[in-house]
C-alpha cells in the first residue's frame, strides 16, 4: 500500500511526465540491474492496483497511472540496449520513451556499431577486416583493439575481437598439432 | 457472517475450488468427497441439466447431448481451426451463432459458450456454498496464461452468468507459483510447467518473499492431455478398421465408449507400468457378432505414441527461457501442474529437460485453485499480502494497410502498462480512420487473432501529414485491452474496450441474466438427491468500474478485411521500426464508406461528426465507434461509462 497521502498520489500522477524513468524508481542512474528489478519490486508493493484497491475512483486512477508508468520504467530499464537508448535520449531532455522507440533507437544503435561510430573506429575496424581478408588474423586483432580505444562502449567490436582471438588460439592448437 | 471470496479453477476437463481459512488453503471438495469436477454438463431428455463427475458419467448413453472440453471453443471465432478441430472430434454438435460465435446445439436448444461455462462455474460455487453453509459471490477465476483478450472477456462473461463477482482474471501458471512460494519467504527463480486438459502454458517466475513476477510467459492452447488421449483413440480405431473393416468414429456410441477408455488408461499409466483396455460390444460385424476391442498397452509403447507432444512443449519452453532471458541452470525449480504431468514418462522428460527433479509436494490438479484461493482472499482482506506481477502473454498489434498488423505493444511486456503510437492521416483533407486491434505473433494481420475495431473520426481535416493522432493501447491487471485514438491538435478521442467476440453482446448477456436459464442445472447434494439449485436469480450488480462491452451490432463483419485502401490510410509518424520505403505499406486501413478513397474529399463542414448531442456518446454512421466530443477526458472515465446503444 502507499504510504504517501491521497493528495500526493494525485499530484504524482500529475507530475509523471516530467520525472524520468530513474526518478519513477526512485533510484540513482547508475544502479545495477538488480537494483532496478528490486526497485520495481518495492515500487509495486506501494504502487499496485490491487494494493490500492480501498481508494476512491479518482485515487485508483491517479494509482492505475504511476502503476504504468512504473511497468513502463522497469521494462525499459531492466534491458541493457534500451537502457542505453533511453540514457541517450534522457542526455537530451527526453524523460519519456516508447518502448518500441527505444527498440528502434537499441537497433540503430547495433546496426550503427557495425561499421563503427568514431571516424578512428570506422578506420581501425575497416583495416581489421581486410586484414581478415589477407588471413592475417593477428593483425586483424591488433587493428580491432586500437578500434575499442575510440570506442570503448562498441558491443559489436568486442564480440568480434573475442572471436578473433578464439580463432588464433585454435590456429595456434592447430598448428602444435600438426608438429 | 464474514464475507467470503473463493478460488475457481475453471479446467478444459475438470474444475477445483478452494477456499483460504485463516492462514490455510483448502480444496473444497464436491457433494463425494471428490477434489475435482468434471467441466461436462449434460442435457437430459427431461429438460434437466447435469454438471461434474455425474454428467461425465452420461457421455457414452447421450454422447450428443454431453458437452466436454468446451473451453477450447471459449472465445473463438466460428471460422477458427480450433473450432473445426473440435468439430470433428466432438460427439455434440458446434453450430455457428452470430457475428461469427460459437454455439452448442444441445437438443433443442443452442448455448452460447459463456453459459455453458457459466454452468461448471454455478457448480462449483454450489460445492463451495454446500460446504460452506454460507452464499458466496466473489472468486477469482483462473485461465490458461496464453489465453487471448477474447478467451478471457467470455470467462469473464460467463463468471458473470454464475452469479459471481470476478475481482480478478489470474493466469493459472501464476497462480500455482503462488500458492507454491507464498508465506514461504522465497527468493527464487522458478518455472511453472502446466499441461493440462486442452492448453499448454509455461511461466518462468522470479519470486521475492512477497513480490510474485512473472518475467516471461508461453504457450500452446492447441495442446493439452485430450491430444495424449486422441493418440490412444486412434490406435485402437485404427485397429480395429484394419481387423474388422468397421470404422468406430463414424458411431458416436462406439466414439465415447473408445475416448473414455483411452482417458482412463492413460490416467492408470500414471500408477501401472501396463494397463488393458477392454471394450466389449462395441460393434457389430456384418454377420450380426458382437466385437470387442482388447488391447494392451504399456509405458514404452504409450511413450512411443505421443513423445513428439511432449518434445513440443519443450520447444515452447525454449522460447519463455529464452524471453525470461535464463537457463535451465538459472532455475531454482519446476512445478508440475495439471493432471498429464502425473504420467511418469512427463515427468521423467521435464526432469530431464530442466536438469532438475520437478516439485511434487503439491497435487497437480489442486495447486492452481489454491493460487486463486490465496489470492481471492488477499483480494479481500484489508492488509495486501502478494503482489503479482504478470506479463501479456502476446502482442498487441495495430492492422495497417497490406494486410499487416504493426506491433504496439510485445508480448511478455509486464502488465499494466500502456504504450502509444503516432499516425498520421495519408491523404488530403481525410476524414475517418478505422482501428483495428490485433492479439498475436503474425507480422500478417490475418495470421492474429481478431480482438476488434473501432472508427476514430472527427479530428482537425488537414493536408496530409499534418493531423497527428496518437493510438494508445493500455493493459489493465487483469490482463484486459483497452484503445484510444486521440487527435494531438483537438483532444478529440475514441475508444473502445475491447471485448467483441466474448460470443455474447452486452444485450444478449443481459437477456440470459434475466432468463435465468442456467438455474435449470441440477446440484447433487451430500445424500445424492438432485434438488433445484438454490441460487439467487439476479447477479450482483456489476463491480463500480465495470466496463459496458460493445453492442453486437459494433461487430464488424470480417470479410472487410480487404486492406487495399493505400489511398485513404494513415501513415505511422515515429517512423519506428519502420524504414521510409515501407511507409506506404504501413499506413493505417480506413473503411470503404469513408468518402471516396481515390478523391481527395474537401472539407465539407466544420461540424464535427458527434452528433448533435454532443458528449452524449453516439455514434458515427459506421456503428462501431463511439466518439467523444472534443477535449472529453477518457481516463476521467465520462466516455467509458455511457451506455451502449441499443441496436
Amino acid at each position: 500500500m502507499s504510504d504517501l497521502a491521497p493528495t500526493e498520489i494525485l499530484a504524482l500522477a500529475n507530475i509523471l511526465d516530467e520525472l524520468d524513468y530513474y526518478q519513477v524508481l526512485h533510484i540513482d542512474p547508475e544502479s545495477s540491474a538488480g537494483q532496478v528489478r528490486q526497485a520495481f519490486h518495492a515500487s509495486s508493493r506501494a504502487f499496485h492496483p490491487d494494493a490500492n484497491r480501498h481508494l476512491d475512483a479518482a485515487h485508483r486512477g491517479a494509482i492505475a497511472r504511476i502503476s504504468k508508468r512504473i511497468t513502463e520504467a522497469y521494462t525499459v530499464l531492466r534491458d541493457a540496449k534500451l537502457r542505453r537508448a533511453y540514457d541517450d535520449a534522457l542526455r537530451e531532455g527526453q524523460t519519456r520513451m516508447q518502448i518500441a522507440e527505444a527498440e528502434a533507437k537499441a537497433e540503430q544503435q547495433a546496426s550503427a556499431e557495425l561499421e563503427g561510430t568514431t571516424p578512428n573506429g570506422r578506420r581501425y575496424s575497416a583495416l581489421a577486416r581486410q586484414d581478415v581478408a589477407r588471413g592475417d588474423l593477428k593483425a586483424a586483432a591488433r587493428n580491432l583493439q586500437t578500434a575499442i580505444t575510440f570506442e570503448p562502449a562498441n558491443t559489436h567490436f568486442k564480440a568480434r575481437l573475442a572471436e578473433l582471438r578464439e580463432e588464433i588460439e585454435k590456429e595456434r592448437r592447430r598448428a602444435r598439432g600438426a608438429l | 457472517m464474514a464475507e467470503v471470496a473463493i478460488g475457481i479453477d475453471l479446467g478444459t476437463s475438470n474444475s477445483c475450488v478452494a477456499i483460504t481459512r485463516g492462514k490455510t488453503v483448502e480444496v473444497i471438495p464436491n457433494a463425494y468427497g471428490e477434489a475435482t469436477s468434471a467441466s461436462v454438463v449434460a442435457f437430459d431428455e427431461d429438460g434437466a441439466i447435469t454438471v461434474g463427475n455425474a454428467a461425465k458419467a452420461k457421455i457414452i448413453h447421450q454422447p450428443t447431448r454431453t458437452v466436454y472440453s468446451s473451453k477450447r471453443l471459449i472465445g473463438r471465432y466460428f471460422f477458427s481451426e480450433e473450432v473445426k478441430k473440435a468439430q470433428a472430434v466432438c460427439s455434440y454438435r458446434i453450430v455457428e451463432g452470430p457475428n461469427h460465435s460459437v454455439r452448442i446445439q444441445a437438443a433443442d436448444d443452442q448455448y452460447s459458450l459463456p453459459e455453458i461455462s457459466a454452468m461448471v462455474l454455478k457448480e462449483m460455487k454450489a460445492i463451495a456454498e454446500a460446504h460452506l453453509g454460507q452464499s458466496v459471490t466473489k472468486a477469482v477465476v483462473t485461465v490458461p496464461a496464453y489465453f487471448n483478450d477474447n478467451q478471457r472477456q467470455a470467462t469473464k462473461d460467463a463468471a458473470r452468468i454464475a452469479g459471481l463477482d470476478v475481482m480478478r482474471i489470474l493466469n493459472e501458471p501464476t497462480a500455482a507459483a503462488l500458492a507454491y512460494g507464498f508465506g514461504r519467504g522465497l527468493t527464487q527463480k522458478v518455472a511453472v510447467y502446466d499441461l493440462g486438459g486442452g492448453t499448454f502454458d509455461i511461466s518462468v517466475l522470479e519470486i521475492g518473499t512477497d513480490v510474485f513476477e512473472v518475467l516471461s510467459t508461453a504457450g500452446d492452447t492447441f495442446l493439452g492431455g485430450d491430444d495424449f488421449d486422441d493418440r490412444l483413440i486412434d490406435l485402437m480405431a485404427d485397429e480395429f478398421s484394419a481387423q474388422h473393416g468397421i470404422n468406430l468414429r463414424k458411431d458416436p456410441f462406439a466414439f465415447e465408449k473408445l475416448k473414455v477408455a483411452a482417458e482412463t488408461a492413460k490416467k492408470n499409466l500414471s500408477v501401472d507400468d501396463e494397463v488393458e483396455i477392454r471394450i466389449p460390444d462395441i460393434a457389430r460385424n456384418e454377420a450380426g457378432d458382437l466385437l470387442a476391442v482388447e488391447r494392451r498397452v504399456d509405458q514404452q509403447e504409450f511413450a512411443s505414441l505421443v513423445m513428439d507432444l511432449v518434445m513440443r512443449t519443450f520447444k515452447v519452453c525454449d522460447e519463455a527461457l529464452q524471453n525470461a532471458n535464463v537457463t535451465v541452470r538459472d532455475l531454482d525449480g519446476v512445478i508440475l501442474v495439471g493432471g498429464p504431468t502425473r504420467l511418469p514418462m512427463i515427468r521423467k522428460a521435464v526432469g530431464d529437460y530442466f536438469q532438475t527433479q520437478p516439485k511434487t509436494d503439491v497435487d497437480p490438479d489442486e495447486v492452481v485453485a489454491m493460487g486463486a484461493a490465496i489470492h481471492a482472499a488477499s483480494l479481500t482482506s484489508p492488509e495486501q499480502t502478494a503482489y503479482l506481477l504478470d506479463v501479456t502473454p502476446l502482442s498487441l498489434r495495430i492492422g495497417v494497410a497490406g494486410g499487416l498488423a504493426e506491433t504496439v505493444i510485445e508480448r511478455n511486456t509486464p502488465v499494466p502498462i500502456e504504450q502509444t503510437r503516432t499516425f498520421t492521416t495519408f491523404q488530403d483533407y481525410q476524414e475517418r480512420v478505422k482501428i483495428r486491434v490485433f492479439q498475436g505473433e503474425s507480422r500478417q494481420a490475418d495470421g492474429n487473432e481478431r480482438l476488434g475495431q473501432f472508427e476514430f473520426a472527427g479530428f482537425r481535416k488537414a493536408r496530409r501529414g499534418e493531423v497527428e493522432i496518437d493510438v494508445t493501447f493500455a493493459i489493465d491487471s487483469d490482463g484486459l485491452v483497452r484503445v484510444t485514438a486521440c487527435d494531438r491538435a483537438t483532444g478529440q478521442q475514441a475508444s473502445t474496450e475491447i471485448t467483441l467476440s466474448s460470443g455474447l453482446s452486452e444485450t444478449e448477456l443481459e437477456g440470459i441474466l434475466e432468463k435465468g436459464d442456467t438455474d435449470r442445472v441440477q446440484t447433487a447434494t451430500p445424500d445424492g438427491v438432485s434438488v433445484q439449485a438454490d441460487q439467487p436469480d439476479t447477479p450482483p450488480p456489476p463491480a463500480e468500474d465495470e466496463l459496458e462491452t460493445l453492442d453486437d451490432a459494433d461487430l464488424d463483419d470480417l470479410e472487410e478485411l480487404d486492406p487495399d485502401l493505400e489511398e485513404d490510410s494513415l501513415e505511422l509518424t515515429d517512423g519506428v521500426q519502420t524504414p521510409p520505403a515501407q511507409m506506404r505499406g504501413d499506413a493505417l486501413e480506413v473503411d470503404a464508406d469513408s468518402g471516396n478513397p481515390a478523391d481527395p474529399v474537401p472539407v465539407e463542414t466544420d461540424t464535427p461528426p458527434t452528433p448533435a448531442a454532443g458528449g452524449d456518446g453516439k455514434d458515427v454512421d459506421a456503428r462501431d465507434a463511439y466518439l467523444g466530443d472534443g477535449g472529453t477526458d477518457l481516463a476521467g472515465g465520462s466516455a467509458r461509462d455511457r451506455e451502449p446503444e441499443s441496436k
